[in-house]
């Protein structure tokens, strides 16, 4: 578990927070993602998950002897037709039932559809001494394929689905079961991944960045990559005015470095309240196996400092040092884990439709619905969280509510069921908030002004009811607005409210309107949320992203939002010490 | 005060608080050097805990105390403070915090949950002198207190803008795939069918 920006602790804060506002940049959209990638960190939760396979029934292909049976996996785009080879597994020999030893091992990233096709072939006599790479498929004899979400299968108790094998797809499906057997496919998570260390780390004699004062200095932690600059995976608090620093401890896991001997970069640096830190000093190419060293040591190493320009660059040492106060590795339960126990994530929406938005029946509306089918903003946000998010909600009835704006003969409601019943909130599935987001927008008029205290308190009281029932959820709420909030406080205090329950609240702005007072709900410069009762947030919940005009298949704004949702589910879970129990059920559901 | 006649107002709850940890702890506006310690009041009684043994402006206790809190409504607050000892030997209060129950009991909060709440303190003056966490779990009795959410407003009169729909409970018809849902096969796939503008009563 790397719960990154978080204490972890007691009362700590938990990982998520406010990003750089996107809207304040320049123009060009993938500046603004870049960014936003770059300062947040690209700290997604890699799990590395291993992948075996069976299968049973297969076609025989040959006359004489039975299939002599390979799979191979790819992964399929966005756009649902581009393939790329992952795997090829070993050639089983004389069997339609064949159990392949050789396991495909990929990264399981939360925050996208990771879709799977695996295709079994039959593999030809006179290529057998071949190796598996070397083989041409075309050559080969086709016995089947399936598809299926990476997700779909770990969120399985027993992590295994069995997929029917069918023609290649682009032939049309015929009615009558296919009979091409069956593709079974296990997951299990390598055990690297459930390994945290706990770093504590000390600075000492640091060096003032001006004259006036000392430093207010904190930690940024990355991991180098091969091409492009480091990725910060984990950073610590700010300590103001300090020259000898000792920071809390800061968990990474080992997934998230990549291995125990993955290069590190170490920067020091001073706070500024402009966002502009200042670099004091920093450290390359310590590995977790290397500062695991250093603290049995006991020693410090110095911190350096670039020095001089273009090709005289240097680095000079300081005589500021680093050491490591402690280093533990526990074994950590994971995300996964508690998916297979049985935890699942709620989708909840919230949509704005007031009338800053524009009326919807014109093509500059925000909410206009385009004829061609391309999805405005809404309906793509929708889209991008949903779609990632409803693999780990088993009965995908997903409450989903509209605010500011008049159902008709009805006052203006600033939290009303999208679906237009007065009774439920629930629809069914993706499609069904889209098509009750197409019910409502020509139902209501467009209103204001802009409040989030209603959903999110709606949102609240689900959360907690699922509580008092003991029920293994974590909600996610998804607001998505065009428009700067009007009850800044009382947003607050409905934030203040949640902030104790199993809620994460995404916050997506479309349009171009200035975010600048989004930033304050993230707190006054990392200060927490407080409400008007004087009681203050329990943890950070709140993600906020401007999503800017974004072509499909680019990198999205919204997958990095994503990332950060198992932190916080696992900080809620690791804070209250909720275990994911070990399940006896033994059905593949 | 009990009455013998009057059993019920002596009914009472039992909490299990800890008193975790505080953050930026500040007096006259600086930094807390000393050990601090936190002081639980219910009503008249109070707990004190250990000093942290660091000393400085993010002390961390740890420090789990049992408290009864009368049912009667008489008690509206639990109220914790953080104090140091100066080396005079006299108590300084850091900053106090008023908790309402309605913060763990009722509310967001179910009997039984474990409520990790942090709060604002305030010196004699008002001004903030830090934050302290603490958890509170009210400990869920035999003949139990049912827990009542709190209401979501009903929405109320909502006078449905057609007759069919009112007796399905709709605010309006609601669509379904086969109407004219432009977005059916969201994703890049193909539309089959235009949005028909006059399909549902236009809204004022």
């Amino acid at each position: 578990m790397g719960s990154c920006w978080s204490d972890g602790k007691g009362g700590g804060r938990g990982g998520g927070g406010m990003v750089g506002v996107c809207g304040t940049t320049s123009g060009c959209p993938n500046d603004a993602v870049d960014y936003y990638l770059k300062s947040r960190g690209f700290n997604g939760l890699f799990s590395q998950i291993e992948l075996s396979f069976s299968a049973s029934n297969l076609r025989d292909g040959d006359v004489i002897s039975k299939s002599d049976a390979m799979v191979v996996v790819y992964t399929k785009g966005r756009d649902g037709i581009t393939l790329s080879e992952l795997f090829r597994s070993e050639v089983v020999l004389n069997s339609l039932n064949p159990k392949w030893i050789k396991k495909l091992t990929l990264s399981f990233q939360f925050e996208l559809v990771q879709t799977l096709l695996f295709r079994v072939y039959d593999i030809d006599t006179q290529f057998q001494n071949s190796r598996e790479e070397m083989l041409k498929l075309d050559e080969q004899q086709f016995l089947g394929e399936a598809t299926c979400a990476l997700s779909e299968i770990i969120t399985k108790s027993n992590r295994t689905v069995a997929l029917e094998l069918m023609r290649k797809e682009s032939v049309a499906a015929t009615a009558q079961p296919q009979n091409y057997g069956k593709l079974v496919v296990h997951a299990e998570e390598s055990l690297a991944s459930k390994t945290t260390t706990e770093i504590v780390l000390r600075c000492l004699h640091l060096e003032p960045m001006d004259h006036f004062s000392k430093s207010d200095p904190f930690l940024v932690i990355s991991k180098m990559v091969e091409h492009g600059s480091p990725i910060p995976v984990s950073k610590t608090e700010v300590l103001k005015n300090d020259a000898n620093p000792v920071w809390k401890p800061v968990f990474l896991s080992v997934q998230q470095v990549g291995s125990k001997d993955s290069p590190l970069v170490i920067e020091c640096l001073d706070f500024n309240g402009n966002g502009n830190h200042s670099l004091i000093g920093y450290k390359i190419e310590k590995s977790l196996a290397e500062l695991e060293k250093l603290h049995v040591s006991g020693q410090g190493i110095n911190l350096l400092l670039p020095t001089g320009v273009g090709h005289k660059h240097e680095d000079k040492a300081l005589k500021s040092q680093i050491s490591v106060d402690k280093f533990t590795e526990t074994v950590q339960h994971t995300f996964l884990e508690y998916l297979a126990s049985g935890f699942e994530l709620n989708f909840m929406v919230a949509i704005d439709f007031t009338a800053s938005n524009g009326n919807p029946r014109l093509p500059d509306s925000l909410h206009y619905i385009d004829p061609t089918g391309r999805l405005n903003a809404y309906q793509r946000a929708i889209v991008e969280v949903g779609e990632v998010l409803q693999f780990y909600d088993t009965d995908k009835k997903f409450p989903a509510w509209g605010f500011g704006a008049r159902p008709i003969d009805i006052p203006v409601s600033h939290c009303f069921n999208l679906n237009g019943s007065s009774t439920y909130c629930e629809v069914d599935g993706i499609q069904g908030i889209m098509n009750a987001y197409n019910g409502a927008l020509f139902n209501v008029s467009f209103a204001g002004p802009t409040l989030f205290g209603p959903v999110i308190n709606a949102a609240s009281t689900i959360a907690s009811e699922s509580l008092a029932q003991n029920s293994r959820r974590y909600y996610v709420l998804l607001i998505i607005t065009d428009g700067v909030i009007t009850d800044l406080q009382e947003t607050r205090d409905a934030l203040v409210s949640a902030s104790d329950l199993p809620l994460s609240i995404l916050i997506v702005g479309v349009g171009g309107a200035d975010y600048k007072e989004m930033e304050v709900l993230d707190g006054d410069k990392g200060e927490r949320l407080e409400s008007s009762s004087g009681r203050v947030a329990s943890r950070d919940v709140v993600q906020f992203v401007a999503l800017k005009d974004i072509q499909y298949g680019e990198v999205s704004v919204v997958e990095a939002l994503l990332a950060e949702l198992p932190s916080q589910f696992l900080a809620y879970m690791k804070n209250r010490n909720i275990t994911p129990t070990t399940t006896t059920t033994t059905s593949a559901s | 005060m009990t009455s013998k006649a009057m059993t019920y107002s002596t009914m009472k709850r039992s909490l299990e608080i800890e008193l975790i940890s505080a953050e930026g702890l500040k007096v006259d506006r600086k930094p807390v050097k000393r050990k601090t310690f936190c002081v639980l009041k219910i009503d008249q009684e109070t707990r004190a805990c250990k000093p942290d043994e660091l000393g400085g402006s993010y002390p961390v206790w740890k420090n789990k105390i049992e408290m009864d809190i009368a049912m009667n409504g008489s008690v509206r607050f639990i109220s914790i403070e953080v104090l140091y000892k100066t080396s005079g030997g006299a108590e300084k209060s850091v900053g106090l915090a008023k908790i309402p129950l309605t913060d763990f009991m009722g509310g967001f909060a179910p009997q039984g949950h474990l409520n990790f709440l942090s709060y604002r303190l305030r010196d004699e003056y008002g001004d903030k002198s830090g934050i302290v966490n603490v958890s509170i779990m009210v400990k869920p009795d035999g003949n139990s207190l049912k827990y009542s959410p709190p209401s979501v407003p009903a929405p109320a009169g909502y006078k449905a803008c057609s007759s069919q729909a009112a007796a399905n409970g709709h605010m309006w018809r609601p669509r379904t795939s086969s109407s004219t849902a432009v977005t059916a096969g969201y994703g890049g796939r193909v539309v089959t069918g235009l949005p028909v503008w006059g399909a549902f009563p236009r809204s004022s």
